[in-house]
């Protein structure tokens, strides 16, 4: 069964149809990118699945339920946890309570010594640790990422939403970015859902690509199938 | 600082002021103890606007609804003063359930003002009726002990602003607190983590609303007269200006800015109602030079010192 399904999702912002009719389905421990034009729907997209948005039309699934509707809240305790394209940091709190906050609304209850092994854990594994103490609006623009990163960690999520996490780094970080991407999934079992504008890294982490283009999906298949495609070369190139 | 070490430090302070009427005479006394109003006033204020991020200008309101509604059970009714607080306090606290469900999709300035609609209503609806609550003249209400004395009034509103700090301390050294300041930085973030933004906010409304109505009720039976004065906007500029100058944000700050505003507004009471204009200038320049207040001053200063990060950890 797949973990995450959407059926005909739809989402109207007056006149513009921002997503039209978009399937999709994504199985169990596997990296699944999205990408796609400006304007193509891709972070509506996301924010239709973390109940940002209500679809107009359409269904959600996630493990076997409808989350169609749901507050965002209800959706991350359900285990879906995502990142923002801008990274939205508190950033009068330290990293270590930046974690913390989503280490204790998650969706299983523990207690207070539990939360913080699991809130600093987190920063260790997206190289953190060391900086746990200072406030998030000293950290720099990778750090600021980073921190997203550990926070949705710190929901012990059994998916995680990605969008354009590369946006701003340059190559050095990219590879380093990616490598934890994959890290994520091989060594704590995530499955990933990921917006990405750098094709380089999708290519070599994602399984499968889903495109999009107005609304609508182009089309999904392998990485390397969806770059020789012709139909995907002229949505990006134009006509 | 760990719990153990806020507790004695706590009731070591509240200990010592149990002394002061050895020392002060009754016009000191009487300042000390509308200061300890204010603390409990600033603090549970700084609750909802420091932490959680609601700057709410109907916590003046929910004094008068604290005091007032004790006052007319009192008046009209014959119930035990006590009791009466015991019930403004509740009411003040499901008022703030209201108030925080009407504001839950604004924020900013939108609330401010919303909240603002909602304290000159309260404070319009207290005038006019006249028959229940004497408007302007004032309703007189009985004291709380059958042998007035401005020292068991200290003793009362110490153990008030004990009772009050516990309560904001607790509260934001726990989950709650954390989910307050989450939603302070960043509602759709924190909504995305898993925290349930609606229920936080209401939360904190109803939480200093409850602490703001059981502070009103203390006072306006410490002055045996409940005037509109409690509920008015001059009352809540007054505390923002001591939480704002104190450090907005912080837990000592607004004990502080209580403390240092109330006894200043002593020294300059001969120049009549400017001293609202002195400490609205003052407040505004901390909030453009200094914005973490007084407190944020000393830490700043220590950390420049020791070059350690003044916040615990």
């Amino acid at each position: 069964m797949a973990l995450l399904e959407g059926i005909g999702l739809s989402k109207r912002f007056g006149g513009v149809l921002a997503l039209n009719d978009v399937s999709f389905s994504i199985e169990k421990d596997q990296i699944i990118g999205l990408i796609g034009p400006n304007g193509a729907g891709k972070t509506t997209l996301f924010n239709v699945i973390a109940g940002v948005f209500k679809p107009s039309s359409g269904r959600v699934f996630f493990d076997g339920q409808e989350i169609k509707g749901w507050m965002p809240y209800k959706v991350c305790r359900l285990g879906i946890a995502r990142t923002f394209q801008v990274a939205r940091p508190f950033l009068e709190m330290t990293c270590l309570e930046n974690a913390l906050v989503a280490a204790v609304n998650r969706h299983s209850k523990g207690h207070h010594g539990e939360h913080r092994h699991l809130a600093e854990e987190s920063l260790e594994f997206v190289g953190l640790g060391d900086q746990r103490a200072s406030p998030a609006k000293n950290l720099n623009l990778i750090d600021k990422k980073r921190l997203e990163l550990a926070r949705v960690l710190a929901a012990e999520p059994k998916m995680v939403l990605l969008d354009e996490v590369l946006g701003g780094l340059n190559t050095q970080e990219i590879g380093q970015a990616v490598e934890l991407i994959q890290r994520l999934r091989d060594d704590r079992g995530q499955t990933i859902f990921w917006i990405e504008h750098v094709m380089g890294a999708i290519m070599s982490a994602a399984e499968k690509v889903i495109v999009l283009n107005q609304g609508m999906k182009l089309m999904e298949g392998t990485p390397k199938d969806v770059v020789n495609d012709e139909r995907v070369i002229k949505a990006y190139l134009g006509h | 600082m760990t719990q153990k070490r806020f507790y004695i430090i706590l009731f070591a302070v509240a200990g010592l002021f149990c002394f002061l009427p050895l020392g002060l005479d009754d016009y000191r006394l009487h300042v000390v103890i509308v200061s300890l109003f204010y603390v409990m006033m600033a603090s549970s204020w700084n609750l909802l606007a420091g932490y959680a991020g609601q700057v709410s200008f109907a916590h003046a309101a929910f004094a008068g609804v604290g005091a007032y509604t004790s006052g007319i059970l009192a008046v009209k009714l014959g119930i035990n003063p006590w009791v009466g607080i015991f019930m403004g306090t509740i009411l003040a606290g499901l008022l703030g359930i209201v108030l925080g469900f009407v504001c839950i999709r604004m924020g900013g300035i939108y609330l401010s003002l919303s909240t603002l609609a909602f304290s000159e209503i309260l404070h319009i609806i207290i005038i006019n009726e006249y028959e229940v609550t004497r408007g302007t003249m004032g309703l007189q209400v009985p004291a709380l002990m059958s042998q007035y004395s401005k020292a068991a009034y200290l003793y009362i509103m110490v153990a008030g602003a004990v009772l009050t700090l516990i309560v904001v301390y607790r509260v934001i050294h726990s989950n709650v607190g954390l989910n307050f300041r989450s939603v302070r930085n960043d509602e759709l973030a924190a909504s995305s983590l898993g925290v349930n933004v609606v229920q936080t906010r209401v939360l904190a409304f109803t939480i200093s609303s409850a602490l703001a109505g059981m502070a009103g009720g203390l006072y306006g039976h410490y002055l045996l007269l409940i005037t509109p004065e409690i509920p008015s906007l001059d009352q809540q500029f007054l505390v923002l200006a001591m939480t704002v100058i104190g450090g907005m944000g912080s837990f000592l700050g607004p004990v502080v800015g209580s403390f240092i505003l109330e006894i200043l507004s002593e020294y300059i009471r001969a120049y009549g109602e400017y001293h609202v204009l002195v400490f609205g200038l003052v407040a505004l320049g901390m909030a453009r030079f200094a914005p973490e207040g007084l407190t944020g001053l000393v830490r700043g200063y220590r950390f420049r010192r020791t070059g350690l990060e003044g916040r615990p950890v």
